[in-house]
């Protein structure tokens, strides 16, 4: 899950608020030129902590799906190198049916060489599975790149080429990637931890520290034919999941029933909606049992909090708005609305084209720019700034310009898939700009 | 002796407890849990109760989680104020009640603790945590059965390291060492990039071999351990155990040396064990003084002065006394195996004979409870029956303790003479 999300008043009254949910985010003790976060994951190799979906920029007749994990890894920590998990399942899956339920399920899972990871190997050997209807199917087998410790340990100097040659073709028509990124997501969480040292005159004037910058994650990335996944509607529902096995104090080497430990669809909606008595509920259902929950996308706590604080009388009660946008999709006007069941996906309609480099706007569809999140989502969308406008009731005629002051990532996305920039060299060091 | 917060790793399992697994991977729902709404601002204005009590509880959780990772017990009496007023503040919070309930388990309080977590429990019952601090309380009052059953449902809700280590924990408890290391690898595994949780993990595990009488193993899981977390306490104080095992005492003593807190009392006993007893007591001394310092700080130590004085045969009457307190507290098989022990070296061994019989009713293959089931024997004139205990104490593992396990082997060797 990610981290905190900052709300911030332009102009005059420049207070920021700090809303923690679920915190996830450099550890430390390892993030050592940083300042110490007070909530760490407490599993970070099967913690979810962004999806992305998009027509690809420069295939636009592909769907581009990212889905990250392990938050906050240090490019310069040593001697524990972050790996995926070869004791989880990593899954994304897509709806396009509108029930809340996978239609597709792409499972990635992986091994560990045995032996070496002490001495610096994170390459993981995997295999990618498509599941359609309970039956599975191989289509790509590859390895990871190893993560980017420095180039004592990177025989070959050219990171790029290096990563480059871990793109694989899927069997049907496709590409995968998996393995270490930069940390795309951006946002100013630092004041919090400073213990809530107050960053003045933020808003949506810049002028925010990107806590992010400099980290990197691990990430899962599919192209994929638009064609094998389009609907009559052009529109379908995509979420990550990721699992771990079960086992009980009598049970034996018996098969052990998987279990779902982290799931996301919408950014956010872990951290900002879902209250911490039911996260670990919530990270257990399908979006397909979302209706359970549906109380708390109603009456969102931060709405409540931010009135509370900053007295900016934002709605509070029957966000309709907020429970069209999260689980329904915006019918009014047709953006993409997948029916009237409730259910936490990122929903991309397939017919939006691709926005031009320069019409680009980080504040997607509150922007103008209808291929931004809620429309699927961008690595550049900047959901933080989206969320709270939102929340404070911009889809309902209320214009409060909110911001962390953070409003692009710290690197530029790379222009061919996997798009997630590089992570950045554990030797170099360069975090939390 | 064992401190309460940073227990010496012992070998015998049901001493070992969960405490040096958990002080390495912190709290973190209930911090999360605690920030929500906001880390807000002192001065702001809030009219319910939960607003008020959420800044309580984050400064409340980050003392406790800066005293168990420091050791340091002084940070328990300003966390237990915070908390106790959180808790006023807002009687429905489930993360003040799994606040209050860890920190009453760092106290060994563990009635205490059960009352928190069930209230946690009942208040937010889908909180995999929640399950886990009942479990972790239950265990030391000796209720297993349900104690097992709520670490099973946390492992249901949650599968990852919490729950496969607690499940690892239980199943050595019951006397399955080789389903336990099945479950000790997936921890290890699921503790991921976090050096220090690894390295606890690792530490475990190697605690496990050792219990089991596989010293290779267990050399072989310290210095994982090691490599992942160079210089961490509990595996250099492990390896310490190992060499000393073999005989290397030299080198024992100076991986015991360099582990800080966690080998004080291993020192201690390397020293003895070599001669040197002036060494030797200023190493109990040290640890002396830090269980005084915990007593001063809240935290019961009844159990661990009255193992380390009947271990030593050292002011043998208080050892009864004080086991006698903490068995009435907290009637685990870890209690019953202390009292019996403190009895039998007071030469009570007519008392202490239900209590070594108690030790062993999981089914725990505990060479150290074996061995001391097999001395009250042989201090009621039972040869035959003692020996029995003692060759299945061997047989479990000859290397359980540093002090008494020579004594063991001797005992078991010569059952087989007569």
């Amino acid at each position: 899950m990610r981290a905190l999300a900052l709300i911030s008043l332009a102009g005059a009254a420049a207070i920021l608020l700090a809303v923690a949910a679920r915190g996830t985010g450099p550890e430390p003790g390892q993030a050592s030129s940083h300042r110490e976060a007070p909530l760490i994951s407490e599993d970070p190799s099967a913690d979810n902590t962004d999806l992305y979906a998009f027509r690809s920029p420069d295939k636009p007749n592909t769907l581009t799906v990212i889905s990250n994990f392990i938050p906050g890894e240090d490019p310069a920590a040593g001697p524990n190198y972050y790996t995926f998990s070869p004791r989880a399942r990593y899954n994304i899956h897509i709806d396009r049916s509108g029930d809340g339920r996978a239609d597709i399920t792409y499972r990635f899972r992986f091994r560990t060489r045995p032996g070496t990871l002490f001495l610096g190997n994170t390459e993981q050997p995997y295999t990618v599975q498509r599941i359609v209807r309970g039956r599975s199917r191989i289509v790509a087998r590859g390895v990871t790149p190893p993560n980017n410790i420095g180039p004592r340990t990177l025989k070959e100097r050219n990171y790029r080429q290096v990563a480059a040659n871990r793109v694989y073709a899927l069997a049907g028509g496709g590409q995968v990637f998996a393995g270490q990124r930069d940390d795309a997501f951006f946002g100013d969480v630092g004041a919090i931890f400073d213990l809530l040292a107050i960053r003045k005159g933020t808003g949506d004037k810049g002028g925010g520290r990107d806590f992010f910058a400099g980290y990197a994650v691990h990430a899962l990335a599919l192209q994929i034919p638009i064609s094998q996944v389009d609907t009559k509607s052009h529109v379908i529902g995509i979420w990550s999941t990721s699992e771990r096995q079960r086992v009980t104090i009598r049970g034996g080497r018996a098969r052990n029933a998987w279990v779902q430990v982290s799931r996301l669809g919408n950014p956010l909606v872990n951290e900002v909606i879902i209250p911490t008595t039911l996260k670990d509920l919530w990270n257990r259902m399908t979006p397909a049992q979302e209706a359970r929950f549906a109380k708390h996308y109603r009456e969102p706590i931060l709405a409540k909090v931010m009135n509370q604080l900053y007295k900016l009388g934002v709605p509070e009660k029957n966000r309709n708005d907020l429970v069209a946008v999260l689980l329904t999709g915006v019918n009014q006007p047709k953006l993409n609305y997948t029916g009237p069941k409730l259910a936490d996906m990122l929903r991309i309609n397939l017919s939006i084209p691709v926005t031009q480099p320069g019409d680009f706007n980080r504040l997607g569809v509150l922007g103008k720019d209808l291929q931004g999140w809620p429309n699927g989502r961008r690595l550049g969308d900047d959901v933080i700034d989206i969320a709270e406008r939102a929340v404070a009731g911009a889809l309902v005629g209320k214009q409060v310009p909110l911001g962390d002051g953070v409003d692009f990532p710290d690197k530029p996305r790379l222009p061919v898939f996997p798009y997630e920039a590089d992570p950045g060299e554990g030797f170099a060091n360069e975090k939390g700009r | 002796m064992r401190r309460a917060a940073n227990p010496r790793l012992r070998r015998s399992p049901r001493s070992r407890g969960l405490l040096p697994l958990l002080a390495a991977a912190t709290c973190t729902v209930v911090g999360a849990g605690a920030l929500f709404g906001g880390v807000l601002r002192s001065d702001a204005t809030a009219d319910a109760g939960g607003d008020r009590a959420a800044p309580l509880i984050a400064r409340g959780v980050s003392l406790l989680d800066r005293a168990r990772a420091t050791g340091n017990p002084a940070l328990y009496g300003s966390a237990e104020k915070v908390l106790v007023e959180a808790e006023a503040v807002d009687r429905r919070s489930s993360e003040a009640q799994a606040a209050l309930a860890s920190l009453a388990l760092l106290r060994h309080q563990f009635e205490v603790a059960l009352v928190h977590a069930e209230r946690a429990r009942m208040l937010a019952p889908h909180v995999s945590q929640h399950h886990a601090l009942v479990g972790d309380a239950l265990i030391e009052l000796g209720r297993y059965r349900e104690a097992f059953a709520a670490f099973d449902r946390m492992a249901t809700i949650r599968p990852g390291l919490a729950a496969y280590a607690r499940v690892a924990y239980a199943r050595e408890l019951v006397g399955r060492p080789g389903a336990a290391l099945q479950a000790h690898r997936l921890a290890i595994e699921a503790a991921g990039p976090r050096p220090t949780v690894k390295a606890a993990a690792l530490a475990q595990l190697g605690e496990l071999h050792i219990s089991t009488g596989r010293l290779d193993g267990a050399e072989a899981a310290f210095r994982s351990a090691l490599r992942v977390s160079p210089g961490f306490g509990a595996a250099l104080e492990g390896l310490a155990h190992v060499e000393g095992s073999r005989g290397n005492y030299g080198r024992a003593i100076r991986l015991a040396r360099h582990a800080g807190a966690a080998g004080t009392e291993t020192l201690g006993d390397l020293y003895l064990l070599t001669g040197r007893n002036r060494l030797a007591e200023r190493e109990y001394a040290k640890s002396h003084a830090f269980a005084r310092k915990e007593a001063r700080h809240g935290v019961r130590i009844d159990l661990e002065v009255a193992e380390f004085a009947a271990d030593h045969g050292v002011r043998l009457g208080e050892a009864v006394t004080r086991a006698r307190r903490a068995h009435r507290m907290r009637p685990s098989i870890d209690a019953d195996s202390v009292l019996g022990w403190a009895l039998t070296r007071n030469g009570r061994c007519r008392e202490a004979l239900p209590y070594a019989h108690r030790a062993l009713r999981l089914g725990t293959k505990d060479a150290e409870a074996l061995f001391r089931r097999g001395m009250v024997d042989r201090c009621l004139g039972r040869p035959a029956s003692a020996a029995r205990w003692f060759a299945r104490a061997v047989a479990v593992s000859p290397h359980f303790s540093l002090l008494w396990s020579p004594a063991a082997r001797r005992y078991a060797v010569a059952a087989y003479d007569s």
